[in-house]
């Protein structure tokens, strides 16, 4: 035991010396990084946050579902960009212009001259034709691709393909045959430096962020914010306080209150809701669905008794869209909606009519005020993934709403496995969730892989990958106009075809529509001009959007 | 000597075990790992047909080989030092990124760890001493603190001095802005670790030191009872030195099995602390695991987090009878 007087001695050595050290670093770092507000990011540097969290892992393959967002749209290009937030015609990127045959078997491709990878080779016609026929991105519809001439390229399929001419034009990425016929696996290849057309080159990657330099050489110019900086952050709270500090330039989340962050003026904001909310329903009884939903007036009533006013406004904050019950997007899609049917859902709740709707199918109120049929009342239950507050806000409203009108909606969350299953295997009543909205703005995607019989599996059975129909849904009708539509161009039989289908969904509503979900982005107006605003809509605008995130970054400009 | 032996097998024995359940019990959670990963890719962007096919060719090759011969091939991998490959964070191998977040865990948590345990013992040795007094009011104050959730107090600190005043940062274990190339063995950057990870430091100390005061003070006072005690002030000794020599160092042996224990759940990180402040670590490795049932990388910070508890709690088993004479002797 040192003796008391030496320890008292020590004791306070220590902690001086401790208590100096720590503050001469605090003080140290805080002068190194000046004013906080500004400084401490270089000045023409691009901050984004784009989803990614810590530990952030170099990966820049295109092929490998956990690739960084920088690479797909700033590394990576399509040959078409499709403009997800309107209806106007792809723009030229890799591609010129490209044409269908009479019957879609065949799809001609001129691509653009003169433009190179970001290692000095030429981007060719062979490229193109690698791109489209290796073994990892290679179309189980695809028959050939040949080089025609050195700028053009055809592709020939099994049928007519005219509904996959995003998936082929706007969603597959050109990649350099002389990079990848030597990879061994291309699924498990990291590419840490990858060889690309696009507007940005890799310049360092962190365990926390990764920077993107501009690619001099670009063939649509050099872009002009010199550096990009994707940084990883794990909490929505914590991007937000970043973006309200002025360190986080671009970024595409939810947030409730997005006046509190555009209040100084730093960062615009623009909503562009894409994605329905939607009920899914086990509708198909013959496909083993069971419970009271499976009888369409019980859907149809339930659809006029929810009040969507109120669930966007309450759960929703108000951000969200209204939502046609034909699944076209409202706005975007208009020229395909049908005049025979109803354009936009109901927005207020009409009790009295779910209980005309009912009545007339043969139900009686009971005692309880709860519909019943046959002895058996309507009771159904509702599940969204815990977590998803918006969602679980909604459902208890839904749950009070169909109270009103007489049917029993009991409202649950359960975790995101037991949703997955669920809902893949068919077990369930109710479940609120979203449909993926479509790139182009054509519903027909909707229409085939959420509504038509071949896209599903019975009850019990677990869907495969690509079929989205979880309703077990199975209409004739819909399935030969789903059929029609797809092996033709011509504008005026696909909207009859679309009316059919629209006349037989809106009826039916095996999901029953909610809201479009919000899609909202910040940017940072005052150091950066050149974004997507409502007034130029010329790009999707959040940072994770993947070639629409490209044509943002090679089109803005830091500000004068 | 028969003591030291008997406890060195039992822990063997324990470790073995340990290390088995740690390979069948992710392989008895339900769920489908595959469609997880698809959803969780279909939320951040487009889901292209290239990555669907990379997907199942990346989940497809499921092992069909018998539960045995996987188990064993997991003990030769272990042998090995090869402990897989994560799927979440693909291709990055699982002993790399438990070998890139285990530093900042270990000196983060542990230091914070160390520091509340010796405030909360030196607090809790005084305010023992004088009870009765005004002191005693420090007790429901701290554990209020301790009660307070976590994330709640994280989350009220950032916005105060990191949003409001601008005094700490905001996110990160050290300034990306500056370090874009990641950690560097430079003096400018311990400076920028030692900056940002004040505040999670002190959040985790404000939060757990309620418990260690809490516990010592009790110790304490039933311990300022005992006849030695009485003996050594009617000796004549200062106070001082009754309360160090004598009354604290009896006190503080159960805290000092507690503090074992929670010095080897240091490796666990501290998860909400990692999620708010965005901090690396291996807490946040062992929640995406968990929830994104990635099998390999689960495995490998269980084990991580399973050996150091157990070697912290044999370290302590051998120190306790060294320092305590009575168990040494008892057994």
């Amino acid at each position: 035991m040192i003796r008391s007087k030496g320890r008292k001695r020590l004791l306070t050595a220590v902690a001086l010396a401790s208590g100096l050290t720590l503050l001469a670093t605090g003080c140290g770092s805080s002068g190194d990084d000046g004013d906080q507000g500004t400084a401490s990011k270089g000045d023409g540097v691009l901050t984004v946050w784009a989803g990614s969290q810590t530990p952030i892992v170099a990966n820049f393959n295109p092929y490998a579902p956990t690739v960084l967002h920088a690479a797909l749209g700033g590394v990576y290009e399509t040959l078409f960009y499709y403009n997800k937030a309107s209806a106007e015609a792809p723009t030229p990127m890799l591609g010129e212009s490209f044409e269908f045959n009479e019957d879609g078997t065949e799809l001609t491709v001129k691509i653009r001259e003169g433009v190179t990878w970001n290692d000095g080779k030429p981007f060719t016609a062979e490229d193109v034709v690698w791109s489209f026929s290796n073994e990892t991105s290679k179309p189980e519809y695809l028959a050939s691709a040949e080089v025609v001439d050195p700028t053009t390229v055809k592709l020939t399929f099994t049928g007519p393909q005219f509904t996959n001419e995003f998936a082929l034009l706007g969603a597959s990425w050109m990649v350099p045959q002389h990079v990848w016929k030597d990879v061994p696996d291309p699924v498990t290849f990291a590419n840490e430096a990858p060889v690309g057309t696009g507007p940005y080159t890799v310049a360092s990657t962190s365990d926390a962020s990764y920077t993107m330099a501009a690619n001099a050489d670009y063939w649509g110019g050099a872009p002009a914010v010199e550096k990009v900086q994707y940084l990883g952050i794990d909490a929505n709270t914590s991007a937000e306080s970043l973006l309200k500090t002025g360190k986080v330039d671009w970024a595409g989340m939810f947030v409730a209150d997005p006046d509190g962050l555009t209040a100084d003026g730093r960062l615009g904001y623009i909503n562009t809701p894409q994605d329905p909310t939607v009920l899914y329903t086990c509708a198909n009884v013959e496909a083993g669905c069971a419970g009271a939903q499976t009888d369409v007036a019980v859907r149809q009533a339930l659809n006029v008794a929810i009040d969507r006013g109120v669930i966007n406004e309450k759960a929703f904050v108000g951000l969200a869209g209204e939502i046609s019950p034909t699944f076209a997007l409202l706005g975007r899609d208009d020229k395909w909606i049908s005049p025979d049917v109803e354009k936009v859902s109901p927005q207020e709740a009409n009790a009295a009519e779910a209980g005309k709707i009912l009545e007339a199918a043969g139900y009686t109120k009971g005692g309880d005020g709860i519909y019943e049929k046959d002895g058996k009342k309507v009771e159904l239950t509702l599940t969204s993934v815990e977590g998803w507050s918006d969602y679980n806000a909604a459902a208890e409203l839904i749950a009070a709403q169909a109270k009103a009108a007489g049917i029993g909606v009991t409202a649950s969350t359960v975790t995101w496995d037991e949703f997955s299953d669920s809902r893949q295997t068919g077990s369930f009543e109710l479940i609120m969730g979203g449909v993926v909205g479509t790139s182009v703005a054509d519903p027909f995607q909707i229409y085939r892989d959420w509504f038509s019989g071949e896209y599903t599996q019975p009850v019990g059975t677990q869907l495969e990958s690509g079929e989205w129909n979880f309703s077990r849904y199975s209409n004739p009708t819909v399935d030969a106009a789903v059929n029609a539509a797809a092996a033709t161009n011509d504008e005026a039989a696909k909207k009859d075809a679309y009316a059919t289908i629209q006349t037989e969904i809106t009826r039916d509503l095996p999901y029953i529509p909610l809201v479009i979900n919000a899609t909202q982005t910040f940017f940072d107006q005052k150091d950066f001009t050149g974004w997507p605003t409502e007034d130029n809509l010329y790009a999707f605008p959040p940072s994770w959007g993947s070639v629409s995130a490209g044509v943002v970054l090679s089109t803005i400009k830091p500000a004068e | 000597m028969k003591y030291y032996a008997r406890r060195l097998t039992f822990y063997v024995i324990t470790l073995w075990a340990a290390i088995s359940l740690n390979f069948f019990i992710p392989r008895l959670m339900p769920g489908n790992a595959e469609d997880i990963f698809r959803a969780k890719m279909a939320r951040k962007g487009e889901l292209t047909p290239a990555m669907e096919k990379s997907i199942q060719l990346l989940f497809g090759s499921d092992d069909q080989s018998s539960l045995w011969d996987q188990y064993l091939r997991y003990w030769n991998n272990l042998l090995h030092g090869d402990l897989g490959t994560s799927i979440t964070k693909f291709p990055a191998p699982v002993s790399e990124l438990i070998g890139q977040a285990l530093p900042w865990t270990i000196v983060l948590v542990g230091l914070a760890t160390v520091l509340s345990f010796v405030i909360g013992i030196s607090l809790g040795a005084w305010v023992g001493w004088r009870r009765g007094t005004w002191v005693d009011g420090v007790i429901p104050a701290s554990t209020l603190l301790q009660s307070v959730p976590y994330f709640w107090l994280a989350l009220i600190l950032i916005a105060v001095f990191s949003v409001n005043l601008a005094w700490f940062p905001i996110i990160g274990g050290y300034d990306t802005f500056m370090f874009p190339d990641g950690p560097v063995p430079t003096w400018e950057f311990f400076s920028s670790a030692v900056y940002h990870g004040f505040l999670p430091a002190l959040t985790i100390v404000l939060s757990s030191v309620g418990g260690w005061l809490l516990g010592m003070r009790n110790m304490m006072v039933s311990t300022l009872s005992e006849d030695y005690i009485t003996t050594a002030e009617a000796k004549g000794l200062r106070p001082f030195r009754i309360l160090t020599t004598y009354a604290t160092r009896n006190a503080a042996l159960p805290s000092l099995a507690g503090f074992s224990v929670s010095l080897g759940f240091v490796v666990a990180g501290s998860i909400v602390m990692e999620q708010v402040f965005t901090y690396p670590g291996v807490g946040k490795l062992m929640i995406n695991a968990v929830q994104d049932k990635d099998f390999a990388l689960m495995q490998g910070v269980f084990l991580v987090i399973t050996v150091t508890v157990l070697a912290a709690n044999f370290l302590m088993d051998l120190l306790y009878g060294f320092i305590d004479p009575r168990a040494r002797h008892n057994g």
